[in-house]
C-alpha cells in the first residue's frame, strides 16, 4: 500500500497559516517570514440571540505535542519544518510493525481511517508543542504533595494487581466510563477527536465524540455548585469576555485525573473564533497541590465533518469480557500444570 | 465459495501495517501474540459498533466443518463520516484476515489486515481507493 502523503499547501495556504498562527499565539513565529498582505477583516458570526457564534463540528487532531520535545529549542516551526514533521508523523503512523510482536497485535488503523492524517486535524498551527507558559514549553515541575500523590497511586496500583485480575483494575477509558477528549481540558484522543458546539439561551453545549460525553456549560451567571458535589467532568460554568467563550470548571472528583492533577484542580478555558474554519483553544490548570506553578496550553481547533455518529461505547466493548476471559483461563492452565507437577 | 481455515505463523512478506495511535485498550492482553492465524472466509455479518467493529466470517475447517469467527476491527465513527454505511461491504463477499486469537482460545480474533480476493487490502476508510486522497470537510459534503 502506498502510505498517504499530505497535500503540500499552497501559497495562500502559507499565507493563512503565518496569519493565523500569529493571530493564535499573540505573537509571531521566530522564524516568520514577511507578513502577507492584510486579508479582509474577519468578523465572528453572532447568534440569534448576539452571542458570539461557536456552533459547529471541530476537530483539535493535531501533531502537535503538549510538551516540547528536548531536542526542540524554539516556540514555532517554519511552514517548511511543520510540513516535514507532518509528513514524518503521518508515515510512521502509516508504517509497518513486525510480524509476531506486540505490537502487531492490533487492527491497522490506517484501514479503518483512523490515522489522524486521514480525516481532518490542525493544520494552521506552527508551535512546537501546546504548552505556552511556562515558556519552555514544558510542565512545570510537581509539589512534594503531587510527587507524594503520584508515589500513592503507584502504589495502590501495585497493591491491587494486575489490570487483567479484575474489572476494577482496568483504566477507565477500557471500562468506557470516560476518555481524554472528554476533558476539562479537551485534548485530542488519537482518533475521533471531534466536537459538537451548540449554543442555546443561556447554555452552551460541547458533544465529545470519545465516549459520546456532553458538557453543559451554563453561561446565565448561576451559581456554581456547592464544594461537596463531585463530577466526573466538574463543574463548568461559562461567561462572555468579548468574543470568547471563558468556562471556568471546578469540583472534579478525582477520578478522573489529568496528568496527575488533583480533585482540587481549577481549568480555564478559552475559546474564540479566529476565522470561519478556527477555533482558538486555550486552557490554564491551577492546581497548587500538584504543579509548582498554574500553566498554560493552547490546542486550536479545526472544522470537521458532522455529524458525529454515537460512540456508544458499552455496547460493543467485549474486550472487557475477552480480556478477563483469557486471563481465568490462562490462570486455569497455571494451575493445572502446578498441580500436575505436585501430583509428579 | 471455497473456503479453508490456515492457521500458520505469520511469515515473510505479508503486509504489516503499524498502529501508533492510541488504543481504546491492550489489545495484548485480550489476544495472543503467540497465536497468528491467516483465517479465510467470507463475511456472514459486520457489526458498526464501538468501540470497535467486529467482522463475522464463516470458515470451513480442513475437515469441511463451518465455523464462524469474530473478528476485530476498527471504530466504525470515521467511516460514516466519510459515507461508509453497513451496506458498503457485501455480506457474502471473501476476505482472508491476518489475525491474532484471543487468549480465551474462543473463535475470536483482531484482524491486522484484511485483504481482498485479489490480493489488495481492504481499505474502508475511503470509497475511493487506497489512493484516494484523505477525506477532509472540503471533500466530503
Amino acid at each position: 500500500m502506498k502510505h498517504r502523503t499530505l497535500a503540500s499547501f499552497g501559497v495562500l495556504m502559507i499565507a493563512a497559516v503565518s496569519l493565523a498562527s500569529a493571530v493564535i499565539a499573540g505573537q509571531s513565529p521566530s522564524a516568520a517570514k514577511p507578513a502577507a498582505p492584510a486579508a479582509k477583516k474577519w468578523t465572528a458570526p453572532r447568534t440569534p440571540d448576539g452571542q458570539p457564534d461557536l456552533q459547529g463540528y471541530w476537530t483539535n487532531s493535531t501533531y502537535v505535542p503538549l510538551e516540547r520535545g528536548n531536542n526542540v529549542t524554539k516556540a514555532f516551526y517554519t511552514e517548511e519544518e511543520f510540513a516535514k514533521v507532518i509528513k514524518e508523523a503521518a508515515a510512521r503512523e502509516a508504517e509497518q510493525t513486525e510480524p509476531g510482536t506486540i505490537a502487531d497485535v492490533h487492527y491497522d488503523f490506517t484501514q479503518f481511517g483512523l490515522d489522524r492524517s486521514q480525516s481532518a486535524f490542525v493544520k494552521n498551527d506552527l508551535r512546537t508543542s501546546m504548552i505556552i507558559d511556562p515558556p519552555n514549553g514544558k510542565m512545570p515541575p510537581l509539589t512534594p504533595e503531587g510527587q507524594k500523590r503520584a508515589a500513592d497511586r503507584a502504589a495502590e496500583r501495585r497493591r491491587a494487581g494486575a489490570t487483567t485480575d479484575a474489572v476494577q483494575n482496568m483504566p477507565i477509558g477500557t471500562r468506557c466510563l470516560i476518555m481524554a477528549g472528554s476533558g476539562p481540558p479537551m485534548m485530542n484522543a488519537g482518533y475521533n477527536s471531534n466536537y459538537h458546539i451548540v449554543q442555546g439561551q443561556g447554555y452552551v453545549m460541547i458533544l465529545v465524540e470519545m465516549i459520546h460525553d456532553v458538557r453543559i456549560i451554563p453561561t446565565d451567571n448561576r451559581a456554581a455548585l456547592p464544594e461537596n458535589m463531585r463530577q466526573w467532568m466538574g463543574d463548568s460554568r461559562g461567561h462572555w469576555e468579548g468574543d470568547t467563550l471563558v468556562i471556568e470548571t471546578t469540583n472534579l472528583n478525582g477520578k478522573n485525573p489529568y496528568r496527575g492533577s488533583s480533585e482540587k484542580m481549577k481549568i480555564t478555558e478559552r475559546i474564540a473564533r479566529v476565522d470561519a474554519n478556527t477555533l482558538s483553544y486555550k486552557f490554564t490548570i491551577d492546581d497548587p497541590g500538584t504543579w509548582t506553578q498554574p500553566w498554560t496550553a493552547e490546542a486550536p481547533m479545526t472544522k470537521s465533518i458532522g455529524p458525529i455518529f454515537e460512540h456508544a461505547c458499552h455496547e460493543g466493548n467485549y474486550g472487557v469480557r475477552n480480556t478477563l476471559a483469557g486471563a481465568r483461563l490462562e490462570d486455569r492452565k497455571a494451575a493445572e500444570a502446578a498441580a500436575k507437577k505436585t501430583s509428579n | 465459495m471455497r473456503t479453508k481455515l490456515i492457521i500458520a505463523a505469520v511469515g515473510v512478506g505479508l503486509v504489516m501495517t503499524a498502529v501508533a495511535a492510541q488504543a481504546h485498550h491492550a489489545f495484548s492482553s485480550e489476544f495472543d501474540v503467540k497465536k497468528p492465524l491467516v483465517l479465510k472466509g467470507t463475511l456472514v455479518k459486520w457489526e458498526m459498533i464501538n468501540p470497535h467493529s467486529w467482522f463475522h466470517i464463516e470458515v470451513k475447517n480442513p475437515n469441511g466443518e463451518v465455523v464462524e469467527w469474530m473478528v476485530e476491527g476498527g471504530s466504525p465513527n470515521s467511516l460514516i463520516r466519510v459515507g461508509v454505511t453497513k451496506y458498503t461491504l457485501q455480506i457474502g463477499m471473501e476476505l482472508t484476515i491476518e489475525a491474532y486469537q484471543a487468549k480465551d482460545a474462543s473463535n475470536t480474533a483482531v484482524g491486522r489486515n484484511f485483504v481482498l480476493p485479489n490480493g489488495k487490502r481492504l481499505f474502508v476508510g475511503s470509497a475511493g481507493g487506497p489512493d484516494a486522497p484523505p477525506a477532509t470537510p472540503d471533500t466530503v459534503k
